[in-house]
């Protein structure tokens, strides 16, 4: 039956056309909110690595000021530590957690090279965000006067480049004059928020006199409120006149970046369901329209044997052959994704998505054509064989 | 091989009911070839219809192959039809999206036959009609006589002992009408019984036995 059934949808091919391009339209649009879908959907299960509720940022721009901006900036830092609301204080780069900036490079050991997030901060770095350390130690003050810069990287980083060695203590070339030491590696730290992946990071220590950056992480005690906020920035301002100062919440940054995320997601779900959607009608439409045409082969089919089922089925039938043929046209597409691995994306995301749109397809064009094939299936073969 | 005892069709509207089928009694032997005449609207078809399980009689008793089918099932009705009965109909009824062969090879869909029992018993009963040579062809691309062989040959494919055939030389002009039915008394030489509904006296006069309708009512 299935042999007879590509036969004659093979056949009709021309007429059907047009509904297998809307299906395969369906199918990769669907297939590209999915992947979207599972791989926001993964990332958020996995945990963001470092604690944020009571963290603020502070912005702190120099603008024209160039006049002793390390020992200023040194200032600002004791004073703020010395605030009885706040916990723990840090300062790093502008890539701070949520932020939209971002800091590439990449290394290379044993001829293994990977691209990472690169975050300059300050021995409290860890201590202010809780990132808890898997191997090793933080760096700290002591480790200026070290050989090699110190730096702490993610387990992802150490996997990437270290392959299955170790990576505590091992020392990578920067240039001529410069190399890094590992001295801590810690689990995760997605700094763009839940739904970031797990990319590759490292930890740099800052300077002792580094003016480039400036933002300044504080941990506040409980119960700490708008008015501490106030006086802050008031104290700053008088340490630094003439400089930009400005606080954020990291639970309100944390918001606004999954605004970011699933916005574009959002919106490609209200497409593809437009989609999807003029693809039901559509098949809706033609299936009735199949069945007034084709009253004869109904009523011919019934006296050569088909049960009211079998006539179901195979209008069924036809429909899911035809959401075949456009899947398959579909699936040569699709499999590309996987297997030239297309944004460096796990493949399990894309294949977890290329099933999930083709159970989608499937559900719906048989949701559509339930009704139709239910309805060809009670034509009473009698009066089916005598209509013209 | 049929009997049908006290017939009768009532088709009921909410403002009409027409009697379609009145107390007809008959009974076709296996191996006869009966003709059914009767003017426009007396009721020919609806009685074909019957003796086909394609309708239901309102009231009466009808038997094929000593078998009462009154309380079958939609699923033991379309058995039936597809193992003992093969039917021809006047306008054909061929799907043109599908090859000669393919047409033919149908009602074994309905059986538990692999495609290569199907191709096989398609292509014999092809043979049968003279049509072997046009296997691959489409249905638009035969004459109205060839067609209907077509339609004989799907027919026959199952290997039925009954073939209902409803005006099948309605269509065809005489010469190729009288090749029809010369292919239909071969069938029923070979043991097939054979009810035939015609408008034509003389094709009628070809077979064992006459049926005369009028009105509904049984008057030959």
């Amino acid at each position: 039956m299935l042999q007879h059934l590509f036969k004659l949808i093979w056949n009709k091919k021309g007429t059907h056309s047009l509904l297998i391009i809307e299906i395969f339209a369906s199918f990769l649009v669907l297939f590209g909110v999915l992947s979207l879908i599972v791989f926001n959907a993964r990332n958020y299960l996995q945990p963001i690595g470092f604690e944020y509720a009571q963290v603020w940022n502070i912005d702190l721009a120099s603008n024209q000021d160039t006049v002793d901006v390390s020992r200023k900036l040194a200032n600002v830092m004791q004073r703020i530590r010395s605030y009885k609301e706040v916990e723990t204080a840090t300062r790093m780069s502008s890539n701070t957690p949520f932020s939209a900036n971002q800091v590439s490079g990449s290394m290379t050991y044993n001829k293994v090279t990977v691209g990472a997030d690169f975050y300059y901060t300050d021995p409290d770095f860890n201590k202010t965000l809780d990132l808890p350390l898997l191997k090793g130690r933080w760096y700290r003050e002591g480790d200026r006067v070290a050989k090699f810069i110190p730096i702490v990287i993610n387990k992802k980083l150490e996997d990437k480049l270290f392959l299955n060695e170790t990576s505590l203590n091992k020392v990578i070339k920067i240039d001529d004059k410069s190399s890094y030491k590992v001295v801590g590696v810690i689990d995760k730290f997605k700094a763009k928020g839940e739904f970031m992946s797990d990319n590759p990071g490292l930890f740099e220590m800052l300077a002792k006199d580094d003016t480039w950056n400036s933002n300044v992480l504080i941990k506040t005690k409980g119960g700490t409120d708008a008015n501490f906020e106030a006086k802050l920035v008031k104290d700053i301002a008088m340490m630094l006149p003439g400089w930009g100062i400005e606080v954020s919440y990291l639970k309100e940054s944390r918001l606004n970046r999954h605004n970011l995320t699933l916005v574009p997601v959002i919106i490609f779900l209200i497409i593809s369901a437009f989609l999807l959607t003029n693809v039901a009608l559509g098949l809706f439409g033609i299936l009735n329209l199949n069945i007034s045409r084709r009253k004869n082969e109904i009523g011919l089919r019934r006296a050569m044997g088909a049960t009211e089922g079998k006539v179901a089925i195979q209008f069924l039938g036809e429909i899911w052959v035809i959401a075949t043929f456009s899947l398959i046209i579909g699936l040569l597409f699709a499999v590309q994704f996987p297997l030239m691995n297309v944004f460096d994306l796990d493949s399990e995301i894309y294949i977890t998505s290329i099933f999930a749109s083709i159970a989608v397809i499937y559900i719906i064009v048989t949701l559509c054509a339930w009704l139709p094939s239910k309805q060809a299936s009670r034509i009473h073969p009698a009066v089916a064989l005598h209509e013209e | 091989m049929i009997k049908l005892e006290n017939v009768e069709k009532v088709y009921r509207t909410s403002v009409i009911e027409t009697l379609a089928l009145n107390n007809i009694n008959i009974h076709v032997k296996k191996g006869e070839f009966v003709s059914i005449m009767g003017p426009s609207g007396c009721g020919k078809s609806t009685l074909l219809n019957i003796m086909g399980l394609l309708d239901t009689p309102s009231k009466g008793n009808i038997e094929i192959d000593g078998s009462k089918v009154e309380k079958y099932t939609d699923k033991s009705l379309a058995h039936l039809r597809n193992q003992k009965l093969g039917f021809i109909f006047q306008s054909f009824h061929l799907i043109n999206d599908l090859s000669v062969i393919d047409n033919v090879e149908i009602p074994l869909l309905y059986r538990n036959s692999s495609s290569r029992e199907r191709r096989e018993l398609a292509q014999e009963a092809l043979e049968k009609v003279g049509l072997s040579n046009r296997m691959k062809h489409f249905p638009k691309q035969l004459s109205g006589g060839q067609k209907q062989r077509v339609a004989i040959a799907r027919a026959i494919v199952g290997k039925p002992e009954i073939i209902l055939a409803d005006e099948p030389t309605g269509n065809l002009d005489s010469a190729m009408g009288n090749e029809i039915l010369s292919i239909l008394q071969n069938l029923n030489e070979g043991g097939a019984t054979i009810v035939m509904v015609t408008h034509d006296d003389a094709m009628a006069k070809r077979t064992h036995r006459l049926i005369r309708l009028f009105d509904g009512t049984q008057v030959l």
